[in-house]
């Protein structure tokens, strides 16, 4: 690049003095199928676009122009002449060069049975707009839109296998077993009061018996029923509250208040019954 | 008293250096001989300004060196030898990829001549044209030769500022190969090129960012930093974008933008305050973490609660469950979730992992262990069980009942003959 300034700033000396203009003469495009049967051909206006151009899985697009100085009117080779290939929606481009002779003429073609790697990956419905670019030292630049073309729809561009981690990925829910189902309460609750049947029984008879019960409240046999009750009652404590250690405990302590007072107990009711015999 | 004065003053004075490295500021700048160091003084003299120490050395030259005894000597160096052949020894691509692992941070300069920097641009994922195929590009049409481009800034790039003028660029492009992990920061005009060199596709300065932190920026010409492109105008009475853009540039590079860390991360359940050792499936397990963004201007780390799109997964093995992890807000930096944990029982993993374009990775992994419920946390009282229930009392009421009838009642064998009493 360093060796090159010289020519660089002759050139540009050159173009300051005038620039000079290019333009294109008789731009045309033939569209043919496979079996080399024209399906299009049309002279193309650099003032209007023509209809969108639409090429199948095996036709052919071939283009012809030259390219002119407009003063002098003569055919010139630009240094750079290329047909771009942009998809307006992806962004996707593709550059393809087009040789161009020393007169001018330059000639394009376009087989989809084998596209060239510069054709930018396409989707189904939406066209690539087709530019002409020519750049050249001693001309002003040119840029002319030519047409709009479908191309049948390709493979997707690859992506890169950690592309997916740079994006947010989809959530993921996790499907819980689902709750274990009991049977409806009304069936417990009828349940449980079928259970307490027997009751009825135990109370009618009891009511038809009329048992007495005079030694209640007498001191050497309350005691006993009263630590009765309290085994009863850590029993139903347990269920619902306690550990075993505690009950344990409790229950070691209540059990030497049991066994005095069913000693006192039981002896009375010995003494009773022998007293009665 | 006055020197204490005198002291107070030269601190504040010194407190004053804005734009520091989140990484360090000792940066190594390997000038080769043919470029005049002189010529770069406005980015130099921005560099110094911003608080960084610039050491300079040539190519060829081995003190000091860019490493010893496999520490990393500086924390940025700066490549600016686009056409030496022959590095020291100290400076081979196997020992600035070394470098990257000790994460010192790069700014590298190409040119259209062949030299070592060429063959590790690939490893990079980046494709070099051919030797000698400068960027050439008739578009706009301009005074300048065809190699000097003024290029536009794309507005979509969060490491550029906002709204910069046409940057002039004279160099190489290089064509960009599908690795996520580059960073593209300006692209070529879609209308300059040589040959199949062309396009809007064609990276002219790409950042990458390596896997454990550190950055590098490949930079296809040098000129790109040199005083006459800054102070050329891009149209009449317009600067050029070239001293914002590269300021920006280096920023990006040296760590001062877009880097993020992972202050702290816990895990408790819902109702408590503590983490817990072990935690119970079916939990509700709330998950917080505090993420800061490095601000070069108070050289601090601040909290930062602009991600809207950071993401957790609970994984064993596989992500069982990937909720979005939303900031809270009330407190800047805090980003919480609350969520079920899964029926499956084992040692699970909160897991973020957020990559994003140009901004530093965060990861972390804090590994859990699920187990299933003990003996005494399962549903105490069934609907179910009413029955049994009601069927246990009324035997325990029966027994005292019927002990509490026996030891008080009396026997009736003197008012009638029947022995036994009741049931």
């Amino acid at each position: 690049m360093y060796s090159l300034r010289p020519l660089f700033w002759l050139l540009l000396a050159v173009a300051a003095v005038q620039a000079s203009v290019l333009s294109l003469q008789s731009p045309r495009f033939t569209i043919l199928s496979s079996s080399a049967e024209q399906l299009r051909s049309e002279p193309l206006s650099v003032t209007q676009k023509p209809a969108p151009l639409t090429l199948g899985a095996s036709d052919a697009l071939k283009l012809t122009f030259q390219v002119l100085d407009k003063d002098e009117g003569k055919g010139v080779q630009p240094h750079q002449t290329f047909l771009r290939f942009y998809d307006e929606i992806s962004g996707e481009e593709g550059i393809q060069p087009v040789r161009v002779t020393s007169g001018g003429k330059a000639k394009f073609e376009l087989n989809m049975a084998r596209p060239p790697a510069s054709i930018p990956p396409t989707s189904a419905g939406i066209p690539l707009k087709v530019e002409l670019i020519i750049g050249s030292f001693v001309h002003s630049p040119l840029k002319v839109e030519l047409f709009e073309l479908f191309l049948p729809e390709s493979h997707p561009a690859p992506q890169h296998p950690d592309e997916a981690s740079f994006h947010p990925l989809p959530p993921i829910h996790h499907t819980f077993r689902p709750e274990q189902k009991l049977p409806p309460r009304i069936i417990s609750a009828v349940s449980a009061v079928l259970v307490l049947a027997p009751w009825v029984v135990l109370v009618g008879l009891w009511g038809h018996i009329r048992p007495s019960v005079p030694y209640l409240l007498s001191p050497s046999i309350l005691p006993f029923i009263v630590t009765l009750g309290a085994f009863e009652t850590l029993l139903v404590w347990y269920w619902v509250d306690l550990k075993l250690g505690q009950v344990l405990l409790y229950g070691g302590i209540l059990s030497v208040f049991a066994a005095l007072a069913g000693r006192q107990a039981l002896a009375t009711k010995g003494d009773l019954r022998v007293g009665r015999k | 008293m006055f020197v204490r004065w005198a002291l107070l003053l030269v601190l504040g004075l010194v407190s004053w250096a804005t734009a520091k490295s989140s990484t360090g500021d000792s940066v190594l700048v390997i000038l080769e001989p043919n470029l005049d160091k002189d010529n770069f003084s406005i980015f130099f003299d921005g560099l110094r300004e911003k608080g960084y120490d610039l050491t300079f050395r040539s190519p060829k030259d081995t003190h000091p060196p860019v490493l010893e005894h496999e520490h990393a000597q500086f924390s940025h160096v700066i490549l600016f030898a686009p056409e030496t052949k022959i590095f020291a020894s100290d400076i081979t691509p196997q020992s600035l990829v070394t470098l990257l692992s000790k994460n010192t941070n790069l700014l590298i300069a190409l040119s259209p001549k062949q030299t070592p920097l060429t063959s590790l641009a690939p490893e990079f994922s980046l494709v070099l044209p051919p030797p000698g195929t400068p960027l050439i590009s008739h578009f706009p049409e301009r005074d300048t030769p065809a190699t000097v481009i003024p290029v536009n800034v794309s507005s979509s790039s969060p490491i550029l500022t906002q709204g910069l003028a046409p940057v002039w660029f004279s160099g190489i492009p290089f064509s960009l190969q599908n690795n996520p992990l580059l960073v593209p920061i300006l692209n070529a005009a879609d209308k300059g090129g040589e040959g199949l060199w062309a396009g809007s596709q064609l990276g002219l300065v790409t950042g990458f960012h390596a896997l454990g932190g550190p950055r590098v920026t490949w930079v296809g010409g040098v000129d790109i930093f040199s005083d006459e492109y800054i102070q050329k105008e891009v149209a009449k009475g317009v600067e050029s974008g070239n001293e914002q853009f590269i300021a920006d540039v280096a920023a990006w590079t040296f760590q001062e933008s877009l880097a993020l860390r992972i202050d702290s991360v816990s895990h408790r359940r819902l109702n408590e305050t503590e983490p817990r050792e072990t935690y119970t499936t079916n939990d509700q397990l709330v998950f917080s973490t505090h993420i800061s963004k490095y601000n070069p201007e108070t050289a601090a780390w601040e909290p930062y609660s602009g991600i809207d799109d950071l993401q957790l997964e609970f994984t064993m093995l596989d992500p069982h469950i990937r909720t979005s992890l939303p900031p809270v807000p009330g407190t800047p930096g805090e980003y919480s979730v609350t969520f079920r944990a899964p029926d499956r029982h084992g040692v699970f993993k909160f897991v973020i992992n957020h990559k994003r374009k140009g901004w530093t990775h965060l990861q972390s992994s804090t590994v859990v262990p699920v187990v299933p419920p003990r003996h005494d946390e399962y549903p105490r009282f069934l609907s179910a069980a009413w029955p049994y229930y009601v069927g246990a009392i009324s035997t325990s009421l029966g027994f005292f009942l019927f002990s509490a009838l026996w030891l008080a009642g009396d026997d009736r064998e003197s008012k009638k003959t029947k022995g036994s009493k009741t049931e």
